[in-house]
């Protein structure tokens, strides 16, 4: 194909094909499209190429023609976008509060309201209650299950609804929280984060780190090896979290490699149905 | 059928079932467009997901006068951008002058029209140099073409000079006759 027309050169057989040109000049064109025989040409080409585009399926769907994926992962997006909000609205930073949109704006309330009941909860009934019951008899205290060894008897038979209630309570806060990091990391844009998102982020996976290295550590213990094995993925993008600098662009995409890897936020999602202490 | 213009008032308001709907009901057409422009599922999923998280975020700044579909297309369009210049920087360049020189010289790393021609159909070779394409041509390309837009329509709706357009609009036709050309050759001058 060599093209040696000025006309076929200026994009003009384009614009006749598609119709683009005005009345005057579209004739003109015809006229020397039927004269030349490299415009001939390109229009046969442009011919073809329609037809065989024209072949092609209409992809409008998933591949599997069903959108509960999809809309699942867009429910999440869309959840983390308005927690990812949360902590500036709870820290009172008002010069933020204009750039929040709308949607978001109505849910931090309801957001400081559930945070502030969740500490006042954990912290009269766990922390005062029961801090000195050791974690793997918390554990303990709950039916086996994953073809665990019998839980030990407990030793003391007043403490042991209230510890695993106040396990469960702040295990599942636990998880919640970690849950949300996770999720905020997987759809955070690369190279939109800021330095501030970063150290927010850093900050937030050293704190969770060490609990949920504990908990997988109970989990491994009781021989719950799905529940470890889930605890054991978390831990390690909360590692990978911790350590990063957030000057590097390649931090980010990693971890996100790692949680897709891991297929970590199904793995929480399943852990979040079944409940995280059965 | 709720109209539009409720469905955006009350997802902006924080209804969360009116987001759902809106996206129900425009999801398809979203779809198309990132799966033309990207060519396999994966991305188009991803694509269609940062498209509908951006009309989440932006719906308290529509215009109730303003036409939704194309409000979401031109934020489809900016997607794919968006998504092509994150998974290979160099090679989405944003328009301009420069840029579209840039654009028009950077091919994407994937199989040629040589190495794609004995594997079927010709509309299979022309989807590959579709994808092959610079983002430019190919987002104008898809636009003309499949989306049967005109040319003024794409500029405005790209923010782009309609001679832009159009040069991206040759170049793409330039590449996909000379991709069919190889393969008549390749496959014995037939098609």
């Amino acid at each position: 194909m060599s093209a040696t027309c000025q006309q076929l050169e200026s994009g003009a057989v384009e614009l006749y094909f598609y119709d683009e040109l005005p009345d005057g000049s579209r004739a003109e064109m015809a006229s020397h499209v039927a004269r030349c025989r490299h415009c001939a040409a390109a229009l046969e080409d442009l011919k073809v190429i329609r037809t065989a585009l024209s072949t092609r399926p209409d992809v409008s769907a998933p591949i599997s023609g069903d959108w509960s994926d999809f809309m699942e992962r867009l429910d999440a997006a869309v959840l983390t976008d308005k927690t990812n909000v949360a902590p500036d609205a709870l820290a009172f930073r008002p010069s933020t509060a204009a750039t929040i949109p709308a949607p978001v704006r109505s849910y931090i309330g309801l957001l400081a309201t559930a945070a502030l009941v969740a500490i006042v909860t954990i912290s009269v009934t766990y922390l005062a209650r029961h801090r000195q019951v050791p974690l793997n008899q918390q554990f303990a205290a709950r039916p086996h299950s994953e073809g665990a060894a019998p839980a030990a008897a407990p030793q003391t038979t007043t403490a042991q609804p209230v510890a695993t209630t106040g396990m469960r309570s702040v295990g599942e806060q636990h998880f919640e929280r970690s849950k949300l990091v996770v999720l905020g990391l997987a759809s955070k844009e690369p190279g939109e984060v800021s330095v501030a998102d970063w150290a927010y982020e850093r900050s937030l996976a050293s704190t969770l780190l060490s609990d949920t290295r504990l908990y997988r550590l109970a989990a491994e213990e009781r021989g719950l090896t799905s529940l470890a094995g889930v605890m054991r993925d978390l831990e390690l993008v909360l590692l990978e979290t911790s350590m990063a600098e957030g000057s590097d662009p390649a931090e980010l995409p990693q971890i996100q490699r790692l949680i897709r890897k891991r297929q970590l936020i199904q793995k929480m999602d399943v852990v979040n149905t079944v409940g995280l202490l059965p | 059928m709720t109209p539009d213009t409720d469905l955006i008032s009350r997802a902006a308001a924080g209804d969360h079932f009116a987001f759902q709907t809106l996206v129900e009901r425009h999801r398809s057409m979203v779809y198309r467009v990132a799966y033309q422009f990207a060519g396999n599922h994966h991305d188009a999923e991803d694509i269609a997901q940062e498209v509908f998280i951006k009309v989440y975020r932006s719906l308290d700044r529509f215009r109730q006068d303003a036409q939704l579909t194309s409000w979401m297309y031109r934020i489809a369009m900016n997607a794919c951008i968006d998504h092509r210049r994150r998974h290979s920087p160099a090679a989405a360049a944003p328009f301009g002058e420069e840029a579209e020189l840039k654009m028009l010289n950077t091919p994407e790393e994937s199989p040629g029209p040589e190495e794609t021609t004995y594997a079927g159909e010709l509309g299979d070779v022309l989807e590959a140099e579709i994808a092959r394409l610079p983002p430019g041509q190919r987002l104008v390309f898809i636009m003309r073409h499949h989306q049967d837009l005109k040319l003024g329509e794409i500029a405005s709706s790209l923010g782009l000079a309609e001679g832009t357009v159009k040069r991206q609009l040759h170049a793409a036709v330039h590449r996909l006759r000379r991709a069919l050309s190889t393969a008549n050759v390749t496959a014995g001058g037939g098609a």
